[in-house]
């Protein structure tokens, strides 16, 4: 009987024993694991941000943010990530002001526009057609500006003369061009450079010349 | 051809040759009007580049706009085209150059000119031209979606021809000065 409760003890003791070892052993384990998927996120937080600086992620910058955003709130103890995380961030920033800015010139084009159009919804004068067309922010817009100024012509071949200087009875133009031309250069230019000299009408109002000077 | 056909032949050639060669020296006014207009034809030149290589430019529009760019040049002038990866310049005809910056194989591209400006200035010369040159820095951004990109600044010489001409506007005569552009050299190619 005495050699039973020996045995038994001595049982109990291994299991025990077993035990114990086997729980070190899963902690281990778990320790490992966890270390492997920290390793994997930081790698991957730093191809992210990599991808975020080198411009070729090919998101929008709202998604951009977004992920950096995601990347931040992952609290990464890494020097590496939190270097790559300030660069990321002047660099968003500078993309935000300069989208911005052109968020800024485009509204006060399409304000410039809406005041033009509405200065001249009575009735475009000839000089309203070249600011509008000039400051058209799309091209279809200075399209229907072309069209409807065309509509002031008697051809689309009507002569423009453009004076580049007056001195005394001496008039020195630049080359002469047609007004399909001139309202397709002031599209293109984008700028109002001349101002309008003098205008010669036909029987039906329309224009049949036209003389412009340098501002 | 008698003696007298001779004589008043060479007479009315002499008198054709000085006529050519008196005529008058323009006042610094009229000149200043010239050397803005031939300033003022380069920055258009600027901008049809600008528009011609900008992907977002529809195909008939670019075509549209080289026209109007083609008609800036004298007959033949050639354009020069350098980049970082070569040594050489190469040289095209304009519309040539024209329709290879169309075809260009990126995603975007920017073209900016600055610094327009003379480093010769328009000067008389014996046949009543005049000629100067005015140099212009471009700044060339091609990027792909792939993320290829490649950027250089270039600073270009452009000749410049004004030359005083008639042409009859109905029934009218009318002078002007002609601005054509000539050749445009490469004369520097550096990274941004």
């Amino acid at each position: 009987m005495k050699s039973l409760n020996q045995l038994l003890i001595l049982l109990f003791l291994v299991v025990a024993s077993v035990g114990v070892f086997s729980c070190k052993s899963q902690k281990k384990i778990a320790a490992q694991e966890a270390a492997a998927a920290e390793a994997r996120k930081i790698a991957k937080a730093k191809a992210d941000l990599e991808e975020l600086l080198s411009d070729n992620s090919g998101l929008t910058l709202v998604e951009k943010e977004n992920r950096l955003k995601v990347i931040k709130d992952m609290n990464i103890d890494d020097a590496e990530v939190q270097e790559l995380i300030v660069k990321v961030d002047e660099k968003l920033k500078r993309e935000r002001e300069a989208l911005m800015a052109k968020e800024r010139a485009e509204k006060l084009a399409r304000e410039r526009e809406e005041a033009l159009r509405r200065e001249g919804s009575e009735k475009k004068g000839l000089d309203d057609y070249f600011d509008l067309i000039a400051n058209s922010s799309n091209m279809a817009t200075s399209n229907r500006y072309i069209g409807e100024a065309l509509g002031l012509f008697a051809s689309e071949e009507v002569p423009v003369l453009v004076i580049i200087s007056k001195s005394g009875n001496i008039v020195d133009y630049d080359r002469p061009t047609t007004i399909r031309k001139y309202l397709e250069y002031l599209k293109d230019q984008k700028v109002v450079r001349n101002k309008i000299e003098n205008v010669v009408y036909d029987a039906n109002g329309k224009i049949t010349e036209l003389e412009l000077i340098k501002k | 051809m008698n003696k007298s056909n001779i004589v008043f032949s060479i007479i009315l050639l002499f008198a054709v040759c000085m006529t050519a060669f008196a005529q008058p020296e323009i006042s610094p006014e009229r000149k200043q009007a010239i050397d803005s207009l031939a300033l003022e034809k380069v920055k258009d030149l600027g901008k049809y580049i600008s528009i011609i290589g900008n992907k977002d430019t529809p195909f008939s529009e670019a075509n549209r706009v080289i026209d109007r760019a083609l008609e800036l040049f004298a007959e033949g002038s050639q354009m020069g085209v350098s980049s970082l990866h070569r040594q050489d310049i190469k040289y095209y005809g304009i519309r040539e150059y024209f329709q290879r910056l169309m075809a260009l194989n990126y995603d975007r591209v920017r073209i900016e000119w600055f610094n327009i400006q003379y480093i010769s200035d328009l000067v008389r010369q014996p046949d009543g031209r005049y000629v100067g040159v005015i140099t212009v820095y471009q700044r060339f951004t091609g990027e792909s979606d792939d993320g290829l990109k490649y950027v250089d600044t270039t600073k270009k010489d452009i000749t410049v021809y004004v030359e005083r001409k008639q042409t009859q506007i109905q029934g009218r005569i009318i002078g002007f000065w002609d601005v054509l552009l000539g050749d445009i050299r490469v004369t520097e190619t550096k990274p941004e």
